[in-house]
């Protein structure tokens, strides 16, 4: 390990650390353009200059450009360094414009910072500027190359890191600009990183444009709540109102970076149409007496129907608090415990993956980046979670294999094997896996490599000569007995590697809603309404039309209620059709504790006081509201109402119901420590807990590795988008731009079987109506699978996600007359 | 639509590099060689050829000056503006020329389309300086009564 001396301190970094980011360690931030931790060294802006006094290297050298080496004396201060690093600054701002004042970056610029520290203030260049013409971008980016300084951070990013090929260098010398070849929306969905990575103000944030400085702004940390990742965020809030996001580093996580899903999903919080008041009987009314009337009714049809008839429905975007609190009210009422997934598969799956969940074996993102070789078996990373595609692109960069186990026509931006594989095929082909990888790693010759005709056998030769592999696995489509499986395989693997195990599930809580679901699924729950079981539902920050896919079913279902008591700070029929509605506050307003599919716990703070949206209830500029109160702020933590609603056994403070938990819940023993190690997360450990590994038990211990395909037909999975699917993010205006119309895919043989092609109107029929798409043949998909992109606001006429549907029952639309064929 | 032609050419030069994007600028310069210039339809049929993306090859197409992504005339003249040509006088070959041909400058084309004029850094012929190319001919040793002659022999 090299030992050093900067500015006169002494410091050892691990061999190969440039200059720039040993002097980082000392807290000494060399300036730099485009130097940058996740994109590297390439000595274009020549900014980091420094004096090398002593030792290998001598003279004025870039110090993003050299390796720390033994005995070198650095000086960052020294008065050559210094003035060059000024006269650089003077050529970069040559041709940049002097208009900080109409610049969105001022204020957050790294080159006015580094303009203003260089002491150049008076431009001596008096010849013609160069300038360039912007591009439209989409909704996500604004475009302004006259204020490029050529660091190239922008395509190193987009290209290199990101995968991305719709924005590139054009042109040479001082022409040289960043863009596409003609205006248009980047295709990336990670785009958005481009306005925090360019150091000045070429890509800036477009929604956010113009509504204030980052000074202006109150900014704090939060995570992200979009996908179960929990990507780290910093919220920029300003007037009352969630105005921007950026990505804040997490080295276990994120890294750097976050995904526009993430970036550009927060408009629910501030939006006009969000509901703050609470109603009862249809009037207005304060929280208060909303919930003593709640309160009073639930118990009143409790005594009325027994407790069974009062049932509770949870949601996988609440705080842990607002999942605990909702637990301990039906524990204290003694109404049974609520339902926190949408069916009994997708609790069984998500059960499983948790109760697998084991400190030795469970990774983070940042150790699928490691990874040497990946099997994702079941998952469409870039729409279930995003970010995962970029940290899968990171390790093939360095070198790993992807290998890509599912029905659907996967798309990710880097070099991949996909093995399109039937879903209900899972199980048994990650079984094979098992078998091979044992059998070679007791007899090395047993297998041949790499046969490319038997790509399963490449796929078990791969893991076996694999140091560290990680297995992916969703919980979207893959059944129990395919989640089993891959746990074991990743267990398997541990005998002699560093092998690591990853699931995605389906929501930011869904790892403590698997650990807290002790009951039924939504899906039941309806059924139960539907029967006349159950009078009054307690639904809380979720839109059972969101997740229960026939509408139809739900409505008439609900109808049937005596009462209808919802929690939320959504607008949708859940809230409209409610008999007692009370208004919740958002992780912007309140914070909350989330815990990613990883078990890793991260507490957020608010980040903004709750009340309308300034610019929704004052037209001046500067807004402003002259009067008493603010409007629209009765929300509360559904944490608070939820207790409050439990009486006498209401929690105190939301530490209490972490600490409770803790005592109570299997699974969330880590909770206990208040505060983990200085600079760690705490990780929820639930392997091996009895309890949850029992209940799976119960639900899915005759699940067979290979069901027979029940009658031929197709296999219909309804699968999540990256923009358009999930419940928060498919309300922001920027993001619907984005979004692509949902297509049914379908493999060409089986497109030729049925006589369709691609481009067709096509009508499904289920018993009762029809679901109307478009069919895309798609390539590489499995055979009998026919793959629907999700809408968030489905017409779906099958009551589960995923369905069989018989070949007669697709029927081709003649467009001409927009009926069905006979 | 590429010819069948150009198709051929691109598919032959092709096979000399390790990935089809290798073959960019060969590519570029043989629909160039057909059609004068690369219009962004060209662009878009090479780039597919390739298995590229338009910008992708569009970041290459702009990198080289001698690929045109804006029509040309007939015939390009490359008028060396560099060290050697600049110290023997290359200014006032520029002023001929554009005397001559009716221009403003560097950049533009004759109303009858017949000659484009650009500058050039360095044809590699300093000895002779100051020096012209016209499409693939050099001319050396210029003055106001060689360039006369020379521009006459193109149509
Ligand atoms: S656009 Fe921004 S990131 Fe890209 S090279 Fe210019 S200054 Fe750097
Ligand atoms: S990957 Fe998931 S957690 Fe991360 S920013 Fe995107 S939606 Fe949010
Ligand atoms: S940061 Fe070192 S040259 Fe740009
Ligand atoms: S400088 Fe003109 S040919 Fe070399």
């Amino acid at each position: 390990m090299p030992q050093l001396t900067i500015d006169d301190h002494p410091i050892e970094v691990p061999t190969g650390t440039k200059v720039i980011a040993a002097a980082e360690q000392l807290g000494i931030m060399i300036p730099r353009f485009c130097y940058h931790a996740a994109l590297g060294s390439v000595g274009a802006c020549r900014l980091c200059a420094v004096m090398f006094l002593d030792g290998p290297v001598k003279g004025l050298q870039m110090s993003c450009m050299v390796d720390a080496q033994d005995g070198m004396v650095v000086s960052t201060t020294d008065a050559k360094a210094v003035d060059f690093r000024r006269q650089v600054i003077e050529w970069l701002m040559l041709h940049h414009p002097h208009d900080c004042p109409v610049c969105d970056e001022g204020g957050h610029c790294l080159l006015q910072d580094h303009t203003v520290s260089s002491g150049h203030a008076i431009r001596r260049y008096r010849g013609a500027k160069r300038t360039h013409r912007d591009q439209y971008l989409g909704p996500l980016l604004q475009h302004e190359m006259n204020r490029c300084i050529q660091c190239y951070r922008c395509s190193r990013y987009y290209q290199d890191f990101a995968g991305a090929r719709d924005l590139s260098v054009m042109q040479i010398g001082n022409k040289v600009y960043f863009g596409r070849d003609r205006d248009g929306t980047l295709q990336s969905p990670f785009a958005g990183n481009l306005a925090d990575i360019c150091p000045t103000g070429v890509f800036t944030d477009k929604p956010s444009r113009y509504m204030g400085r980052r000074w202006d702004y109150e900014r704090s940390p939060a995570v992200c709540i979009h996908c179960s990742l929990g990507c780290n965020i910093v919220v920029s809030a300003r007037y009352r109102e969630v105005v921007r996001l950026e990505a804040r580093f997490n080295p276990h996580i994120n890294g750097y970076f976050m995904c526009d899903r993430g970036r550009h999903g927060y408009t629910y919080t501030s939006a006009a149409g969000r509901p703050r008041q609470a109603i009862f009987e249809g009037q207005p009314a304060d929280v208060d007496a909303t919930l003593q009337h709640a309160a009073e009714r639930l118990t009143s049809i409790a005594r009325m129907h027994g407790l069974a008839a009062v049932a509770c429905i949870g949601s996988l975007r609440s705080s842990v608090e607002a999942q605990g609190a909702l637990v301990r009210l039906c524990n204290a009422q003694g109404w049974p415990a609520p339902a926190f997934f949408d069916d009994d598969e997708r609790l069984a799956a998500v059960q499983t993956a948790v109760a697998q969940q084991h400190a030795q074996v469970h990774v983070s993102l940042r150790a699928v980046e490691n990874a040497d070789a990946v099997i994702v078996a079941g998952c469409d990373p870039i729409a279930e979670a995003p970010m995962l595609a970029l940290a899968l692109r990171q390790a093939q960069r360095r070198g790993a294999t992807i290998v890509v186990i599912d029905p659907r026509p996967i798309e990710l931006p880097l070099a991949f094997q996909h093995i399109p594989l039937a879903a209900d095929q899972l199980a048994a082909c990650l079984d094979d896996l098992i078998t091979r990888v044992g059998t070679v790693a007791h007899d090395p010759g047993a297998l041949e490599t790499g046969s490319p005709a038997d790509p399963l056998a490449a796929a078990a030769d791969l893991l076996v000569r694999s140091r560290r592999p990680v297995i992916v696995c969703g919980t979207d489509l893959p059944n129990v007995a395919a989640i089993r499986q891959a746990g074991k395989l990743a267990r398997v693997l541990r005998e002699n590697r560093d092998s690591g195990l990853f699931h995605v599930l389906p929501g930011a809580n869904a790892y403590s809603a698997a650990l807290l679901n002790r009951g039924r699924s939504m899906a039941q729950v309806a059924a139960d309404i539907a029967q006349g079981a159950v009078k009054a539902l307690l639904v809380v920050e979720t839109d059972p039309f969101h997740h229960l896919p026939n509408r139809k079913r739900l409505t008439d279902a609900l109808a049937r209620l005596e009462l209808l008591v919802t929690l939320d700070y959504l607008d949708g029929p859940h809230t409209r059709k409610a008999h007692v509605f009370l208004p919740s506050t958002t992780i912007f307003e309140s914070g909350g504790t989330f815990i990613n599919q990883e078990g890793r716990v991260q507490k957020t703070a608010g980040a903004l006081q709750g009340g309308t949206a300034l610019r929704l209830v004052s037209n001046t500029h500067p807004p402003r509201l002259y009067g008493q109160g603010i409007p629209g702020n009765q929300p509360m933590p559904a944490w608070l109402m939820l207790s409050a609603l439990s009486g006498e056994s209401a929690f105190g403070s939301s530490a209490d119901i972490l600490q409770w938990l803790a005592r109570e819940v299997p699974g969330f023993e880590n909770l206990k420590a208040a505060q983990p190690p200085t600079g760690e997360d705490l990780l929820l450990d639930s392997a091996g807990r009895s309890e949850i590994g029992r209940h799976c038990l119960d639900v899915t211990s005759e699940s067979p590795l290979n069901p027979p395909n029940s009658g031929g037909g197709l296999h219909l999975l309804s699968t999540e988008r990256t923009f358009g699917s999930e419940e928060l993010s498919c309300r922001s205006p920027q993001l619907i731009e984005l979004e692509s119309t949902p297509q049914a895919r379908l493999a060409p043989s089986e497109a030729r079987r049925l006589a369709l092609k691609d481009g067709d109107r096509i009508a499904l029929a289920a018993e009762n109506g029809f679901y109307e798409t478009t069919l895309k043949v798609a390539d590489n998909m499995a055979e009998g699978t026919l793959a629907v992109g999700r809408h968030c606001h489905p017409d779906w006429p099958w009551d589960g996600r995923h369905a069989r549907i018989a070949d007669r029952s697709i029927k081709k639309i003649d467009q001409r007359e927009t009926k069905i064929n006979p | 639509m590429l010819t069948p032609l150009e198709e051929e050419e691109i598919k032959f030069v092709a096979e000399h590099y390790a990935s089809l994007d290798g073959a960019a600028i060969e590519a570029l310069k043989i629909v160039q060689r057909h059609r004068g210039w690369i219009s962004d339809d060209s662009l878009r049929d090479v780039a597919e050829a390739l298995a590229m993306t338009t910008t992708e090859l569009d970041s290459v197409a702009t990198f080289y000056n001698l690929i045109f992504r804006q029509p040309v005339g007939r015939h390009v003249i490359l008028l060396c503006d560099s060290v050697s040509c600049w110290i023997m006088g290359y200014d006032n070959i520029l002023e001929i020329l554009k005397r001559r041909l009716n221009i403003a400058g560097f950049g533009h084309t004759t109303a009858d389309g017949r000659f484009t004029l650009l500058p050039h850094v360095c044809l590699g012929a300093c000895d002779r300086a100051p020096v012209m190319m016209i499409d693939d001919r050099l001319y050396g040793e210029l003055d106001a009564d060689k360039i006369d002659a020379i521009l006459a022999q193109y149509e």
